[in-house]
């Protein structure tokens, strides 16, 4: 499925996920600046940041936004340097097989904060 | 028979930023920030998850940021997202045809109508805001 999808569709989706990670990561960083850096960090404060819905729902996007962008990006420079049938596969298919990997990280976090499980 | 030169100069000429002007350094920035955002945003994501170990886990991991070197990494970080965003912005309105030039017959002495003026101040200004969202950076973790 990686290999068929069109290099045009997938630099719409890179685009996308890129515009729609501003306007989020902005406000992920605005949440920072709400209090001095060094409290905004103080562990009372990051699990209630977590233990938010609209928050952790945001955090949630933000991950699989910049997953996505990361590793295409990744996958796109690998493809520069160079070419050929089986490299280009290893390499969609790995930069897929990374990007699944770091959401489900991630998401393993959001989602046990979110749910008291600390 | 002589082998062919087919000009393939690998990674090497793809860090290469000496030839082709000012979008040549904005390609090769452009790829050093993507990959050190990429690099940051693995790392951030394990960071995060100390959270997992309590208060004290999170504490721990912490004080390792709350450096001087934590500092500069981090200012390092908003400088490459300031100027990868800027000039991905760029980048999204020349692939869009904004800012490019009309096609006309190619005379000499060739200069592309892509890169014009409008264009090498996108990547200036990407420069440029990048510093200063780095000095601001660097200001708010020290608390000033």
């Amino acid at each position: 499925m990686v290999n068929k999808m069109r290099e045009s569709i997938i630099m719409k989706i890179h685009y996308g996920t890129a515009l729609g990670a501003v306007a989020l990561v902005a406000v992920h960083i605005l949440m920072r600046l709400t209090q001095s850096f060094t409290e905004s960090l103080e562990y009372a404060n990051v699990i209630a940041n977590y233990q938010s819905l609209p928050y952790a729902g945001m955090l949630e996007i933000i991950l699989i936004l910049l997953s996505i962008h990361g590793f295409n990006g990744l996958r796109v420079i690998l493809l520069e340097l160079k070419q050929g049938r089986m490299y280009e596969k290893a390499v969609s298919y790995g930069c897929v097989a990374a990007m699944i990997g770091l959401i489900a990280y991630g998401s393993r976090t959001i989602i046990m904060v979110n749910m008291g499980v600390v | 028979m002589k082998p062919q030169d087919e000009n393939k100069e690998g990674i090497r000429g793809m860090i290469n930023p000496r030839r082709y002007g000012i979008e040549r350094v904005a390609y090769l920035l452009m790829r050093l920030s993507g990959l050190g955002l990429l690099a940051y945003f693995i790392g951030h994501i394990y960071e995060t998850s100390s959270i997992l170990k309590g208060e004290i886990g999170w504490n721990e991991f912490l004080e390792l940021t709350q450096t001087n070197e934590g500092h500069a990494l981090l200012a390092i970080v908003i400088a490459m997202c300031v100027f990868h965003t800027v000039n991905g912005i760029r980048v999204m309105f020349g692939h869009g045809g904004v800012g490019v030039g009309k096609p006309a017959r190619p005379d000499y002495p060739y200069d592309p109508a892509s890169q014009n003026m409008k264009h090498k101040m996108g990547i200036y200004s990407a420069i440029v805001l990048a510093a200063i969202a780095t000095m601001y950076g660097l200001a708010v973790m020290y608390g000033e």
